[in-house]
């Protein structure tokens, strides 16, 4: 086995074989699944808890100054409505618990768009219960003229809309076109989350612990370099592949279930545009982005004296990728923009602002092909400052390598 | 006649502005124990990096086996250096085999080689636990079994025994003692002259990147003419610079 063989195997496995790298990858899916069930059946609960309640408030006063309100709504709740002159007293019967609640509807209620609810209790869950069912009233009383059920739950709850998109005389994709090149861009950012950090603490941790001198010893600067990122990129595969499982699984449970999980913005698994080029480019990008930001990473943990201030000095590259997102609507809608066009050259942003325009495909072949041979050039500028850095401060074990002594000749 | 293992000629290094080494010159015999000699900041552990083909020499030569050393050529030399540590979160077996592999043995040669080394120090038992479970000695025997696998023919120990209680003290040394009588040539990097009174055979103290002291114990003391090592060391390092007394 080479000496690379050697240093891109330990340096896998030594990252692969700790129990934290497991316990990452799975949170994150486990706890966006357990947010989701949990926003569902809490959604579900308290829909059932609410009208369980309803069923309780018989205890409550309703007063229409608006004649906005249905009497036939609110007998149907099992109530009645009150005179608008007992207001005073039945307010009064409230604070002194001697009823339940009040709600009253004021003779304003449609410029104001406010009414009034009186409690005598401060419990969370029957403050709700008597606002759903004001709302309630409200809403059924407003839509009753509609005419039938399926109106009212058409104005109540709006209607979903099917996007045909024409381009050059032909039918588009529409969003469906862009959710492949899209993902290129969710996968930035998890292998941002996980692997480029690992660079960073690979390098500085060696040099913190003091195993630098003796590793190289044996193995030069840039194999050692090398080495260690291509195992980060073979970690980031295994990372991709795991999330490429998972999204597997969901996709099989959603064909299963026959779409009755409803999927946002019109999307439809089986309209999804794959357009080689678009996937392409975005790959591309994906790995020079990554091999480039890994270079400064390593570059920044060599020059440092230990893992805290490494730590501190990598974050210009985390805010340089989550700039973009100040301006993704310039970015994805006005790709003439001068800084867009900057934020496409400049290294620390251009990863994520070539993957979004290409996602959005306002890039087009010519630019693409100047953005990736742009990134490129950046790509090996960062290895080779990461070289450099990496010979100059590797077996500098307490200071702070200056930038000028990096770029000295 | 017996070629040296280690030959240092005319060797300078400038790091930056500043001159490190001037005009160094010393040989190591196979199978002798060589102390190298200075305080702090005097150009031991740059000269030891020179030799390992880390640093490259401003000028002159520096040949191990008569050649020029490298990263990719160095797997005849053991090295601990003063700095050292050991993958923390990596277990004992796999960092002892990782550096056997980077040092040019099998897998199988570097697992064997391990395991047998482990039973000689009494920690068969921590094989398989991560390196930061291990107590400071049993770390630095570790590192010791990294710094001899592979058989080298030129061992460099900078400060082997800091920080080592007697029992591993006296452990640590009988394994450099067997292995400078198998033939291997040790440079000794310590400020322990009682070490160097008792193990090395020839000496060079170094002071201000420049040989002060060179020749076999006897020697430099007779040249001295003092009966103790470290007296002669701190007459060096209290006179004013002067140029190498070769013996």
């Amino acid at each position: 086995m080479s000496k690379l063989q050697t240093v891109i195997r330990h340096e896998y496995l030594t990252i692969v074989r700790q129990p934290s790298f497991w316990i990452l990858m799975t949170a994150i899916p486990v706890l966006i699944g357990a947010v989701i069930a949990l926003s569902f059946f809490g959604n579900q609960s308290s829909v059932a808890r609410i009208e369980e309640l309803s069923k309780d408030l018989k205890n409550v006063s309703i007063i229409d100054d608006s004649g906005l309100i249905n009497k036939k709504v609110v007998e149907a709740s099992g109530l009645t409505l009150s005179p608008t002159d007992q207001t005073a007293t039945l307010r009064e019967q409230v604070q002194h618990n001697e009823k339940e609640a009040l709600i009253v509807f004021p003779s304003n209620l449609a410029s104001a768009r406010t009414y009034q609810v009186y409690l005598s209790t401060n419990d969370l869950t029957r403050s709700s219960t008597v606002t759903a069912l004001g709302e309630n009233i409200l809403k059924t009383s407003l839509f009753l003229p509609l005419g039938s059920a399926e109106i009212i739950a058409l104005a109540q709850n709006g209607a979903s809309a099917t996007l045909t998109v024409y381009e050059d005389g032909k039918e588009t994709g529409g969003i469906n076109e862009y959710i492949a090149p899209g993902l290129f861009v969710v996968l930035f950012y998890i292998i941002f989350a996980f692997s480029i950090s690992y660079m960073l603490t690979s390098v500085s941790e060696e040099k913190e612990n003091r195993s630098m001198e003796m590793v190289l010893t044996y193995v030069k600067p840039r194999t050692l370099i090398i080495g260690k990122l291509l195992a980060v990129s073979l970690v980031t595969l295994t990372q991709i592949m795991f999330f490429a499982l998972l999204a597997l699984i969901a996709l099989l449970v959603l064909r299963q279930t026959g779409n009755a999980i409803g999927l946002p913005l019109g999307i439809d698994i089986s309209k999804i545009v794959f357009d080689p080029m678009t996937i392409f480019f975005g790959a591309a990008f994906l790995i020079v982005g990554f091999l480039m930001y890994a270079g400064f990473m390593t570059a920044t943990a060599a020059a440092a004296p230990s893992t805290k201030e490494a730590n501190s000095f990598s974050s210009i590259f985390f805010i340089g990728a989550f700039i973009p997102f100040y301006f993704i609507t310039a970015i994805a809608t006005d790709p003439e923009n001068p800084i867009v066009n900057f934020l496409t050259y400049f290294p620390i942003t251009s990863p994520v602002v070539n993957l979004i325009r290409n996602t959005v495909d306002n890039l087009g072949p010519l630019q693409s092909w100047i953005s990736l041979i742009v990134m490129i050039g950046f790509m090996l500028l960062s290895i080779l400052i990461a070289v450099r850095a990496f010979k100059l401060g590797a077996l500098e074990f307490n200071q702070t390598i200056k930038l000028s002594k990096l770029f000295k000749r | 006649m017996t070629k040296p293992i280690v030959a240092v000629k005319n060797f300078s290094l400038t790091i930056g502005d500043k001159e490190i080494v001037k005009e160094l010159n010393f040989e190591v015999m196979p199978g002798e124990i060589f102390a190298f000699l200075g305080s702090n900041g005097s150009g031991k552990t740059s000269t030891v990096r020179s030799l390992l083909g880390i640093y490259q020499p401003t000028s002159g030569t520096l040949h191990v086996n008569g050649k020029t050393l490298s990263p990719e050529t160095a797997s005849i030399v053991g090295y601990l250096p003063e700095e050292r540590g050991l993958y923390t979160r990596s277990k004992v077996l796999d960092t002892m085999i990782y550096f056997g592999e980077l040092k040019g043995m099998t897998r199988d040669a570097a697992r064997d080689f391990s395991v047998s080394f482990l039973e000689r120090v009494e920690l068969s038992d921590k094989a398989n636990t991560k390196i930061k479970k291990l107590s400071g000695g049993q770390q630095q025997k570790i590192q010791l079994g990294v710094a001899i696998m592979g058989n080298p023919k030129l061992l460099v120990l900078d400060e082997p025994t800091k920080g080592l209680d007697p029992v591993n003290r006296k452990l640590l040394l009988d394994i450099v003692d067997q292995l400078q009588k198998e033939g291997t040539a040790v440079i000794y990097i310590t400020h322990l002259m009682e070490e160097v009174e008792r193990l090395a055979h020839r000496l060079l103290i170094l002071k201000d990147g420049t040989a002060r002291a060179y020749g076999t114990v006897a020697e430099v003391k007779k040249e001295f003419k003092s009966k103790s090592i470290e007296d002669i060391f701190v007459q060096i390092y209290k006179e004013k610079s002067h140029e190498v007394t070769h013996v």
